[in-house]
């Protein structure tokens, strides 16, 4: 009915000021709340970023038994089988970079140390990690070379500098011997201080001689061309390829406990979120609240002459529909730019926290994540919310007397 | 023909320390066309009797017939919808709805009612001329005096072609000059559309123009006058 919205409407203007800043609040509420999410998220997907690109990959084909007890034993061969299944997704895949890597002892004169021996394809290393970015000495490797990259911070271990030469010693396909003396070609910087204590890179062809696993890998990581397509090519790929010798991993499943642990983190974070909701909702409880003790008589009146409890009640929730709704929208929509302006220009750190950062292997930069979920949820919380408010006064209408002592 | 009855009507209020009896045993008729004064001191029962009647209470005994429709124990909804058709109120103050202009509060009831919508402005205007205030039609209420709100809460209470029109202490917060304009008004529509009206006072001076005065003490009717006037 339409006079229902036009009191509702005039209403809404009758105190202006009271209008204003009920949605201003619900517009603060979902704004920041906005805010606050998208700073976390954004942190949490820089780190998975991290992690995928330089770490896991979107999704790595393994052995099966590989997981259980990651040896050379359980490596994967790279076999025609194995080629023929991946064939058909070839273009949905960008490049794969391959490895291979076990433990095994390094030794100079000066000192021994355990060593992570990871043999990779160096020119798909470069397009997965810069891995050549990271040479602070010496000169990246090269496919034929029969040379080794060592960790920065292993190196200052083995004292060991670009020229000297390392012994390698370890455990080989099916329990062969594994040893070698290979020319210490660069040192690496890694981000990550446990890899930057114990790396050391050779080229692929160099480490499966080394352990005596010809065309043998203990993990293949598939870049797909969209990442965005990560999960349905782990899907398509496991349906491919032979579940009895391969199993294909996301990085959903690599990251698992990153993930977990980054749950836990968001919920403790909510928390705090939480607390901003109720604090808005106690505001706007409290101008709901001195807008029913100043109607009350008037809704009384109303009521008195013959205006059905019902249709009070919709002219009281199509004004805190429209309170809600508006505030929610402003919210989501100011707070548009402020995090597109973040995301793209992620907040610097600087200082011992960025150094910090650094350390673990990460930029020290905190961007705001854009995913529109976001938006939606947050602006659905505090309009939902809103909204549950919004049934008090509706609550009150139904209660309340036509006659009350005041009247006298 | 009577158009309000009602039968051993009693009301005690009983959430208080002490139980008060607002109304006891109150027998009454009043007459299609009749312009009555219910008057006594304050705290009589003037306004437990008219909310009762308006059947914006229920009585805690006793009952009321409205052209002989029991309302007394009717169920809410329908009550409202009762009054709505039959009942036509005028309060004491918060009579008009704010936001709405003095043809809006008019129409207001009209709408409820779903009277014809071409129909209604028509009438609306035609209320509030008979009222005196055709050229107040788009103010809204608090760019109007006290005489002039009540006045429009008149002109509103005959909107819905009511039995009846009940006016608790209509002219209570009116000066003498706006209380005589409203008076008169009500007279008149009394006389002239055979308006039944029904309403509480203790102005000396309106009691003077009423042609029936009923005397309410301690809740219990002490004298009931006609005066042919
Ligand atoms: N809602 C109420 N609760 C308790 N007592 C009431 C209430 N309304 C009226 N009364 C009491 O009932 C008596 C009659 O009051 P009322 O009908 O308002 O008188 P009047 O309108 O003649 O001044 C008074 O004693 C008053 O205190
Ligand atoms: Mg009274």
């Amino acid at each position: 009915m339409k006079i229902l919205v036009t009191l509702a409407w005039r209403n809404l203007w009758r105190s202006k000021r009271r209008t204003m800043i009920t949605i201003a609040s619900v517009f603060f509420a979902v704004a920041l709340a906005i805010n606050a999410q998208s700073f976390q998220q954004g942190s949490y997907e820089l780190m998975i970023d991290n992690m995928v690109r330089f770490s896991t990959g979107y999704l790595q084909i393994q052995d099966v038994l590989y997981e259980e007890e990651p040896s050379m034993d359980n490596s994967l061969l790279v076999s025609d089988s194995l080629l023929i299944s991946v064939r058909p997704f070839l273009k949905r895949i960008a490049y794969t970079v391959p490895r291979i890597q076990s433990f095994a002892l390094a030794s100079t004169e000066a000192a021994t140390r355990g060593a992570m021996v990871t043999g990779i394809d160096p020119e798909t290393e470069n397009r997965f990690n810069s891995l050549p970015e990271q040479v602070v000495e010496g000169r990246y490797l090269a496919a034929s070379d029969h040379a080794v990259l060592v960790a920065e911070g292993l190196a200052g271990l083995l004292k060991t500098r670009v020229g000297d030469t390392l012994v390698l010693i370890g455990q080989g396909y099916q329990g062969s011997m594994a040893a070698g003396k290979y020319p210490v070609k660069g040192i690496v910087r890694l981000r990550i201080p446990e890899l930057n204590n114990n790396a050391v890179y050779m080229p692929l062809s160099a480490a499966q001689d080394f352990y005596g696993a010809e065309n043998r890998l203990t993990s293949l990581i598939v870049m797909p061309a969209d990442p965005g397509d990560a999960d349905r090519l782990t899907e398509d790929l496991s349906a491919a390829v032979d579940s009895n010798w391969y199993v294909v991993r996301s990085w959903k499943y690599l990251l698992q406990d990153l993930l977990s642990l980054m749950e836990f983190d968001t919920a403790s974070n909510m928390v705090i979120i939480y607390i901003l909701y109720i604090v808005i909702a106690f505001g706007i409880f409290g101008t709901i609240l001195s807008m029913m003790i100043e109607r009350n008589a008037e809704f009384a009146m109303l009521i008195s002459l013959g205006m059905k409890r019902r249709r009070l009640a919709m002219v009281c929730l199509l004004e805190s529909l429209f309170i809600s709704f508006t505030g929610a929208i402003a919210g989501a929509v100011l707070a548009l730019p402020v995090v597109a302006w973040y995301h793209h220009h992620p907040i610097p750190l600087k200082g011992d926290l960025a150094e910090m950062i650094l350390q673990y292997g990460f930029e020290p930069v905190l961007p705001f994540s854009a995913d529109p979920k976001i938006f939606l949820t947050q602006a659905l919380i505090v309009f939902v919310m809103a909204v549950i408010i919004g049934f008090y006064p509706v609550y009150k209408i139904f209660r309340m007397k036509t006659v009350e002592r005041s009247n006298r | 023909m009577k158009v309000i009855r009602t039968h051993d009507l009693s009301k005690t209020y009983n959430h208080l320390v002490v139980p008060v009896k607002a109304l006891v045993n109150v027998n009454l008729e009043i007459s299609e066309g009749e312009f009555t004064a219910i008057v006594g001191p304050s705290g009589s029962g003037k306004t437990t009797l008219l909310n009762m009647l308006g059947g914006l209470d229920q009585p805690t005994s006793g009952k009321i017939f409205i052209d002989d429709t029991e309302i007394t124990g009717m169920k809410e909804s329908r009550l409202i919808d009762f009054r709505l058709r039959n009942i036509g109120f005028v309060f004491q103050s918060y009579n008009l709805i704010p936001v709405l202009t003095a043809i809006e509060n008019v129409s207001f009831i009209m709408l409820l009612q779903n009277y014809p919508k071409d129909k209604m402005e028509k009438r609306a205007r035609e209320l509030l001329e008979q009222v005196g205030l055709a050229d107040k039609a788009d103010v809204r209420p608090q760019k109007l005096s006290g005489g002039q709100q009540q006045r429009v809460a008149v002109a509103r209470a005959l909107a819905s072609n009511p039995r009846f029109v009940l006016a608790d202490e209509p002219t209570a917060n009116l000066d003498t000059q706006s209380a005589f304009n409203l008076l008169d008004i009500m007279l008149r529509l009394n006389r002239e559309e055979n308006i039944t009206l029904l309403f509480s006072t203790h102005d000396q001076r309106v009691i003077d123009r009423a042609r029936r005065v009923i005397t309410l003490v301690d809740g219990s009717i002490v004298e009931d006058q006609h005066f042919e006037k």
